[in-house]
């Protein structure tokens, strides 16, 4: 037949695409996809990269990766995978992939200012221990932290969290979830009190609406988008409308593209929700059955250091930074927020920023009055090139969308509502739309924060890595959720610190004024992805503290670091991921890590070997526990107590908390789930701790809504993934996919119809729009969730005669966060080498500049060099500038404002202000 | 060389313009052809991941196609032995010093 080798390839290939999408084979194609296959082992896996979780299929041989491609199976993306995702394979083999743990070294000892030297394992351990111990006598658990992840894997997670909270009784573990999620975490604990979206993506296949609320889908969910756009052509009905400060790719299929002034979406909410008042479309019955009004207080602060700012923030920064005490009411605000204009309000309540209070429908309606569509104009238009008429014309479409009673809808919102200073309020305001009109909670119905990582929900979430957090929703400021934590964890009395520990950007601030000494990095890039960068590059070189970076390539935050371990990374480990429809999946490990490269769950028990009991258990400073009934500043010594427990106080934290007899015995490898792969850490260790720890971390969830199945059953190789909670029913494990639901959800009882049993048993005071009443008078808000009013405020930072432009930052479609892993893929590297500043034509021209100038963008923090695009995917407004993060030479975060939602604490990397001149 | 398979899916009365006008695409072999749903499979030869990329905007540029995604992606075959230090890294000092950008 002549057919070569290629051609062969090509048959097979073609074969498998068809056969990936459902599409029926030819027997000669069979044939050919068998042959070229032959001796390749396939298994099930799940994307490495964004919230989506695609599944992928993962083929090795000899040994290596030697195909991916998108798995027909999965829900998720049924066979089709993005750009980033067919590099899965390839992200491990960057060439300059960490191989050996390296520490800062002059003349053969540690030395903060000597160069990188390659160590042992051995050496490494030894001196990072050595440092931990140095800095836990001097600053107690407040002095040790740990920068974790959204992309950690479940069982990594829970192991640093228990390590942490449990063995160094420290809360200073919060991952960059923090800087991705936080907002949407704090909108749902407050809304319906338990985390995580009640929809799941089917939603997509049964609305008849889409409304995109800075979430730029095409470029960063390409998958879901591509479900959207096939609803978008396969039905009628389907509706799509994106908001966005600029115009982007989402925009092409869009029915409506309406682009606002940053902060502007908080009062087109309001506006929304004053139509459906307006117009009577309030579906009263779902209202009076499951919600509460509720409001809060409004002088929040803007998440900056409290208190000695000016000592931290030099020069023009505290022009800013001084909001956090006072701040002048602008003619704005002073409409939406019924005050007077200059008037100077004192933001008494940032430090109680998340208290709320029931209020009356009539009060609710009198805050809402002045949002009408003048003044939304007026605040929200984004693009000084479009008429007044024409914007007003486009919300009165958007509310005509939502309103219209026989039209589902579904708000979808990534990171423009979560970074955001006011980013718990906008989450709220999207729940509160849903819940007034009764679309929640329902097949093409709701509100659905996506998520960035790919275990955002899975694991920082979830598991609670977060500096507040214990598993399934428990937190550590409550004694009841430390009781029973404790119970689970096997531990003393009051082991658990109830002090609520630093979050990611405190961290950074607490290593820049030496209350932090240690801190340890894993699976992320805090010295890339961290706003204001300039202060934590300073903190980190200059102060006197020691940095542990565990990265499979050197990372800006590797180069900081004072000691680099070699991570494994993705398929050369086990793991399970949780993406933003509580979707739990997982994987084995494919390929053996590459040189001395170990997972971080190996790096964590190995220190936890390394760590005695009576290091940390004894009694310990932490600052102010009063509240909590302890004594003043003191955590008290659980020593005795567990002694009496059968723990000796030479005993490790290894021994203590992972690998306990009952753990060695009940988990032991090999496992025959593996079907011959391996797993590095497993046959290090000599028993299975990714499966020991997910059983232990089940117990957590189950009965409380959160359950997951038993570790095999994901295993299972008809198993997809399974979205929490999942119980068992007649003898199967079963997942939920609309929570709340009666009819899906098995937390609802049989006649509640919906039924948000997040708040059972709790109650809200009684007050009015302006205070909390005196407390006298409660409401019980059992199974109810609760509709805010959230007033407009405007961002801390705007644009001024000097500094003149709005600056947004985010991501491109072709590379992943901080460019670590997509950068070494030559392919993906070339195909978006280098960040750009997107900027309007006419704002170029105005200054002088054209396309492909190198130019400086400068705010009041600090200023990157960076190629101007006037053209291409995104098309800015007059006025804004956009600058994607992914590119260490182009460290955009060192301009940016490390502002924070003063409820969520996340940074706003979305809004701040800059001037762009040629370099 | 990057070998990808791409579904196409075409305007159903179109299906037969779309077929035509990517056969006369370099590096495109139209394999598979389902006319109920209007579904096409190609295969794409491509130089690099850029001329790859390039390739399926080409494709989702043409008219009467309602959309074009990478399906299956193969990784060309490649010698490298992984478990050897990269050599970019035995210089430890060059690689990981802290670069001069950071204190600009």
């Amino acid at each position: 037949m002549g057919l070569t080798r290629r051609d062969f390839l090509k048959t097979s290939i073609a074969a498998s695409t068809a056969a990936t999408v459902g599409m029926p084979l030819a027997k000669e194609a069979e044939a050919a996809v068998k042959a070229s296959e032959a001796g390749w082992q396939w298994d099930k896996g799940a994307c490495r990269f964004c919230g989506t979780g695609c599944g992928i299929m993962i083929a090795t041989k000899d040994g290596r990766i030697v195909a991916t491609k998108g798995d027909p199976d999965a829900p998720v993306n049924r066979g089709l995978n993005c750009i980033k995702g067919y590099f899965n394979g390839k992200i491990m083999y960057g060439k300059d992939r960490l191989t050996q743990p390296l520490l800062r070294m002059t003349n053969g000892k540690f030395d903060k200012k000597g160069k990188f030297v390659p160590v042992s394992w051995d050496k490494a351990m030894e001196v990072m221990v050595d440092k931990f111990l140095e800095t836990y006598k001097e600053k107690g658990p407040s002095g040790v932290a740990m920068f974790g992840s959204g992309q950690w894997t479940v069982p990594e997670g829970y192991v640093g969290a228990k390590l942490w909270k449990a063995g160094f009784r420290s809360n200073t573990i919060d991952p960059n979830a923090r800087h991705c999620m936080a907002s949407a975490v704090a909108g749902f604990m407050q809304t319906f009190g338990i985390d995580e979206p009640a929809g799941n993506y089917d939603d997509i296949e049964t609305t008849d609406t889409a409304v995109l609320w800075g979430a730029n889908m095409a470029e960063m969910h390409p998958i879901l988008w591509s479900r959207i756009t096939n609803r978008r052509l396969t039905h009628d009905r389907m509706k799509v409308v994106n908001l966005s400060t600029y115009g982007n790719m989402s925009s092409d299929i869009a029915d409506i593209e309406i682009v606002f002034r940053p902060s502007g979406d908080l009062a087109i909410q309001n506006y929304i929700a004053r139509e459906i008042v307006k117009r009577d479309a309030v579906n009263w019955d779902f209202v009076n059955k499951h919600a509460v009004f509720a409001t809060g207080p409004y002088d929040i602060g803007y998440g900056f250091r409290p208190k000695n700012a000016e000592k931290f923030a030099p020069g023009r920064e505290m022009e800013v930074v001084k909001n956090e005490q006072e701040h002048v009411v602008d003619k704005w605000e002073a409409i939406a927020q019924r005050r007077k204009e200059g008037e100077v309000a004192k933001q008494v309540d940032a430090a109680g920023a998340g208290k709320d209070w029931a209020i009356s429908f009539e009060d609710f309606k009198a805050a809402l009055e002045p949002y009408d569509a003048d003044f939304t104009t007026a605040v929200a238009k984004g693009d000084p090139d479009e008429s007044d008429a024409d914007f007003k014309a486009k919300l009165k479409q958007l509310a005509d969308l939502y309103c219209d009673p026989k039209r589902k809808v579904v708000s979808y919102w990534t990171m423009g509502f979560n970074q955001h200073q006011r980013g718990t309020w906008v989450n709220e305001q999207a729940y509160m739309n849903h819940l007034l009109l009764g679309k929640q909670s329902m097949p093409g119905n709701g509100a659905f924060s996506l998520t960035g990582q790919p275990s955002a929900c899975g694991t920082a979430r979830e598991v609670g890595t977060f500096s507040h957090r214990l598993p399934a929703d428990m937190v550590v400021n409550n004694k009841k959720h430390r009781d029973h934590a404790e119970e689970l964890w096997h531990l003393p009395a009051n082991t658990i610190n109830p002090a609520v520990g630093s979050h990611f950007t405190k961290i950074m601030r607490d290593l820049e004024d030496g209350t932090v000494k240690w801190a340890m990095v894993q699976v992320n890039n805090p010295w890339q992805n961290t706003a204001n960068l300039n202060h934590w590059i300073r903190g980190a070189r200059e102060m006197d503290n020691f940095i542990v970076c565990c990265d499979g390539y050197p990372t800006v935050s590797a180069k900081v670091a004072d000691l680099v371990l070699p991570a494994a990374m993705i398929f050369e480990k086990w793991g399970f991921y949780g993406n933003a429809e509580r979707r739990t999946q997982c994987w084995r490990q494919q390929v053996a890590p590459v040189g001395q490269a170990m997972g971080d769950l190996w790096i964590l028990m190995e220190m936890a070997k390394r760590i005695k009991i009576k290091d940390v258990w004894g009694e310990q400073k932490v600052p102010g526990l009063k509240e909590a009934g302890f004594e003043d500043g003191k955590l008290p010594s659980v020593l005795e107590e567990a002694q009496k427990m059968g723990y000796s106080p030479d005993m490790s934290l290894y021994d203590a908390l992972f690998a306990t007899p009952e753990n060695k015995k009940a988990f032991p490898w090999p496992d025959k789930v593996a079907k011959g792969h391996d797993n590095h850490i497993a046959k290090n260790l000599g028993w299975f701790p990714e499966k020991a720890m997910f059983e232990e971390y089940r117990k957590f969830g189950t009965g409380h809504g959160h359950d997951l199945a038993p570790f095999d059953v994901y295993y299972d190789d008809k198993v997809r993934g399974l979205k929490w909670p999942v119980v068992l029913k007649d003898g199967k494990w079963t997942e939920t996919r609309w929570r709340f639901n009666e009819e899906y959800d098995p937390y609802v009882k049989k006649g509640q119809g919906i039924y948000f049993y997040g708040n059972d048993g709790k109650a809200m005071v009684v007050g009015d729009l302006d205070k909390a009443g005196d407390g006298s008078k409660k409401v019980d808000i059992s199974g109810k969730a609760k509709i805010y009013f959230r007033p407009y405020a405007s961002p801390v930072e705007q644009p001024d005669k000097e500094f003149d432009l709005w600056l947004c930052t985010g991501r491109v479609l072709e590379h992943w966060h901080s460019g670590s892993m997509t950068r070494r893929v030559p392919e993906l590297h070339r195909a978006f080498p280098d960040a750009v500043c997107w900027i309007h034509p006419k704002d170029a021209e105005s200054k002088g500049l054209k396309r492909n100038d190198l130019v400086w963008v400068e705010s009041r923090r600090g200023k990157v060099k960076v190629r101007l695009e006037t053209g291409g995917r995104n098309k800015m407004p007059r006025g804004l500038v956009y600058v994607p993060w992914f590119d260490e030479s182009v460290l955009i975060n060192k301009v940016t404002l490390d502002t924070t939602c003063p409820i969520s604490k996340q940074t706003d990397f979305k809004k701040c202000s800059v001037k762009v001149y040629k370099a | 060389m990057n070998i990808s398979g791409i579904l196409v899916v075409a305007k159903l009365e179109r299906q037969a313009d779309v077929v035509e006008a990517l056969a006369g695409l370099a590096g495109i072999e139209v394999h598979q052809v389902d006319e109920a749903s209007g579904r096409i499979i190609v295969i794409q030869e491509a130089e690099d991941i850029h001329a790859e990329i390039d390739g399926v905007k080409r494709i989702k540029a043409l008219p009467h196609v309602v959309m074009a995604d990478m399906v299956y992606h193969y990784i060309a075959d490649d010698d490298k032995n992984y478990e050897e230090i990269p050599p970019e890294l035995v210089e430890q000092e060059q690689a990981c010093s802290v670069p001069a950008y950071l204190n600009e």
